[in-house]
């Protein structure tokens, strides 16, 4: 789910300069701390590894940090970066068909599920348990917990470490919501204040209130095109059914699945979310069941609607000087809870692990390198050199380049979609099931079936799925 | 004697070197049919046995019979696949087809221009189809489409939606598209056949008084049938398969509106990673097509004197 192919290249300018300063300034530091991984990657000295993750931004920060590892253990490391569906296609492929090429390959979050019932990845516990692999200083404490906990175990064993705690937040344009004409107009309107939205009512308020015809003014502008209120993914696939699932049916007080992992997609709760989703879809560019993960942050980065739910390294992208006209009129806040719901709160987020292929042929020096990614030192310095990112250790919160940056408000937004992001329940038939959800979702968006037809039918196709028995391994 | 004695001597060397000779076009042809059942006929015997298996994430297990066949024929996206790609197909060959041979008829008419004018004609089938739909999508997207925001969008003529986000309209979109690609491709194809056309029969009828109406439907017509039936089935066939230019501009939504048999054996396999079902898929659309261009075969051959 992380295509910023327009993005990237800024980005990745942007590191190609800063990088190569801060990587020589870490030299000292790197030698201080060379003394496990030296010592524990000494048998494994000239072996080469193959490592396949996504590029984002993120990756193509941390790509300037993987030759510290080279240099600390002799280990060669071929670190291969394709887009969003290369690595699912191409990992994918290389796992099932026991070729081993790869020996580590970064799955999301909702991979895994069929990954773990095709017995393809291999479990990390005897290398966590062997001393001589296992780093000491790791304090996996430290990891953000929830997301940490639901991704990388399974069945009570670990199949890997945090590796992205990709994660959606709330944005919207804080110039609109701070312009005096349009707090006083939308406090007649609606009887209270325009600030970015606490609830998803209040969502809907802004969305209702900002959407506008070409001709009609917006702080204080005439308007030479629409504008819409909202903005959200929509497209079949990609991320539109997570989004429904977890901001807004989990919100509701809904679920797909049950405790017992039964489908139980026809609540009542459920149908109330739908007819949210709905309404929200009318405050929506015409285009919006088109719009996949990469076009929602376009159309904020356009200025073309008022607010959205997207994803947060995505915002990265956009949000930044001679990217967007925008940059720097944006605001962040944590995803809308349900009113009268709050304390039940939940946001979407895709944790993704990077795990070790069954047919690995060199599994242990593989284990150094993903424990080595995630060390505290390479996480402080991935912040460092990205200037900011997406933390997967509590600690990075309180980076310089964090608490620090000039965007204060979309970190705080990200850190409270962490505090409550889980991975999504590992199902086998997850593929299956999420193509005919988002179907549903984008059907039920578009108005051609109602929410209660929207719910009945999920529900049957979930049944159907799962057989009667529970949809999770 | 003598002569029968030298007709034998002679005849055994020849019968020999005939015998030895034999081989020979075996040989000539060996390598393409080598190449046809490594890369063709294998990988299909292939699929047929997986089809008959539980093969899910790349690894065959048990045999299940015709369970998968029966999982398919009894799943409504299966058969809403298989009418999404019938709509398409009975809407789009016989558009292109009329619209290809007026073309054709035209261009045959010495029109000005006309060494200028088929190159042009035949860019849209040259362009790769992924070119194809890109163009399409940056045309008709929702919002940011330049036939979209200008038109569209502009007038307020769908109102909420856009095209490809329309159930009711994405098909009949796809459907354009698949006209605009193939249109010239026909009208060509049919072109180089009236220009093979022999004069004579024309320059009888010509003396017997008969209109262009007339020439059209008892002479040109006639004589054009058995490429018009061997283009059009090869266009039939094509069309059914389509797969590119629907991946690109909607990938078989929204919901499952523009979903071919294609675009669902793409997700079976390489999404749902249910190799067992997407084989069993492509054995019944191929036992389909085997069935109906047998029928057609015969019916062209003997009717139309096709083939």
């Amino acid at each position: 789910m992380r295509k910023i192919w327009c993005f990237a290249a800024a980005l990745a300018a942007t590191t190609a300069l800063t990088v190569p300063m801060v990587v020589s300034s870490a030299q000292p530091v790197l030698a201080q701390d060379a003394g496990f991984y030296a010592k524990a990657g000494a048998p494994y000295k000239g072996t080469t590894i193959r490592v396949l993750d996504e590029i984002t931004p993120l990756q193509e920060t941390l790509s300037k940090i993987v030759p510290d590892f080279e240099k600390e253990t002799g280990i060669k490391v071929e670190w291969e970066l394709l887009n969003h569906f290369e690595v699912i296609n191409k990992g994918q492929a290389d796992m099932l068909s026991g070729r081993g090429h790869y020996d580590a390959i970064m799955l999301h979050g909702a991979q895994l599920g069929p990954m773990l019932s095709a017995g393809v990845i291999m479990p990390l516990d005897k290398f966590v348990a062997d001393p001589k692999l296992s780093d000491p200083g790791l304090n996996a404490a430290d990891f953000i917990q929830a997301p940490y906990k639901t991704t990388a175990f399974s069945d009570g064993k670990q199949y890997g470490f945090i590796n992205w705690n990709y994660n959606h937040v709330y944005w919207a344009r804080a110039d609109l919501l701070n312009n005096p004409e349009e707090k006083a107009a939308f406090k007649a309107k609606y009887g209270y204040e325009l600030a970015p939205a606490k609830t998803i009512e209040q969502m809907r308020d802004i969305a209702e209130f900002f959407t506008r015809k070409k001709g009609s003014t917006l702080a204080g502008q005439p308007l030479t095109s629409d504008f819409y209120g909202i903005v959200l993914e929509g497209i079949k696939g990609g991320s539109t059914f997570s989004n429904l699932w977890v901001n807004f049916i989990e919100n509701y007080g809904g679920d797909l699945l049950d405790k017992d992992g039964k489908p139980t997609f026809d609540s009542p709760q459920t149908v109330a979310a739908l007819k949210m989703w709905r309404e929200l879809w009318t405050f929506a560019p015409p285009g919006i069941a088109e719009y996949s993960l990469v076009d929602v942050p376009t159309v904020m980065g356009n200025g073309i609607a008022a607010q959205s739910l997207a994803w947060s390294d995505f915002v990265l992208g956009i949000d930044k000087p001679g990217v967007s006209p925008y940059a720097g009129k944006f605001v962040y806040a944590p995803i809308p809870a349900k009113a009268g719901n709050e304390a039940h709160r939940h946001a979407d987020a895709e944790p993704s692990v990077t795990v070790i292929s069954a047919a690995s042929k060199n599994p242990e020096p593989t284990f150094l390198f993903l424990q080595w990614l995630a060390d505290k030192k390479q996480q402080d310095k991935l912040i460092e050199i990205g200037q900011g990112g997406v933390p997967i250790r509590e600690s990075s919160w309180a980076a310089p380049a964090i608490t620090g940056s000039t965007n204060p408000t979309l970190f705080a937004a990200m850190k409270s979609s962490l505090d409550v992001a889980t991975a999504r329940p590992k199902m086998e038939k997850y593929p299956e099931m999420f193509d005919a959800m988002s179907g549903i979702a984008q059907q039920v968006g578009l108005g051609k079936m109602t929410p209660e037809q929207g719910a009945k039918e999920g529900q049957a196709i979930l049944v159907k799925l799962c057989g009667g028995k529970s949809c999770t391994l | 004697m003598a002569s029968a004695s030298e007709t034998m001597t002679a005849a055994g060397p020849q019968g020999a070197g005939m015998r030895e000779r034999a081989w020979y076009p075996y040989l000539l042809i060996a390598p393409s049919m080598i190449t046809l059942v490594v890369v063709s006929l294998a990988p299909f015997i292939y699929a047929i046995y997986l089809s008959f298996h539980e093969a899910k994430f790349g690894r065959v297990r048990d045999f299940v019979g015709f369970d998968n066949y029966m999982t398919l024929l009894t799943d409504e996206r299966f058969w809403n696949s298989i009418g999404v790609a019938t709509t398409f197909v009975f809407i789009a060959v016989p558009i292109e087809f009329m619209l290809g041979l007026i073309g054709a008829l035209v261009l045959n008419q010495n029109v000005r221009g006309r060494s200028i004018l088929i190159p042009l004609l035949f860019m849209p089938t040259m362009m790769a189809p992924i070119v194809v739909g890109l163009l399409w999508k940056i045309m008709l997207a929702g919002s940011w489409g330049f036939f979209s925001y200008n038109v569209l969008e502009r007038f307020n003529i769908l109102g909420e939606t856009s095209i490809f986000a329309s159930p009711d309209l994405a098909l009949y979109a796809l459907i354009f598209v698949d006209i605009w690609q193939w249109t010239p491709f026909m009208m060509l194809a049919f072109f180089a056949g009236l220009q093979a056309l022999p004069l004579g029969p024309y320059r009888a009828a010509a003396v017997d008084g008969a209109n262009p109406v007339q020439m059209f439907f008892h002479i040109t017509l006639p004589m054009m049938t058995p490429l018009l039936a061997v283009i059009g089935l090869l266009r039939f066939i094509d069309a059914f398969k389509v797969f590119d230019t629907i991946y690109i501009l909607t990938n078989g939504g929204p919901g499952i509106s523009t979903e071919t048999p294609s675009i669902l054996a793409n997700k079976m396999t390489f999404e749902f990673w249910n190799i067992g079902e997407a084989s069993a898929l492509a054995v019944l659309v191929w036992i389909a097509f085997f069935a109906f261009c047998s029928i057609f075969y015969q019916v062209a051959k003997k009717r139309l004197n096709a083939f």
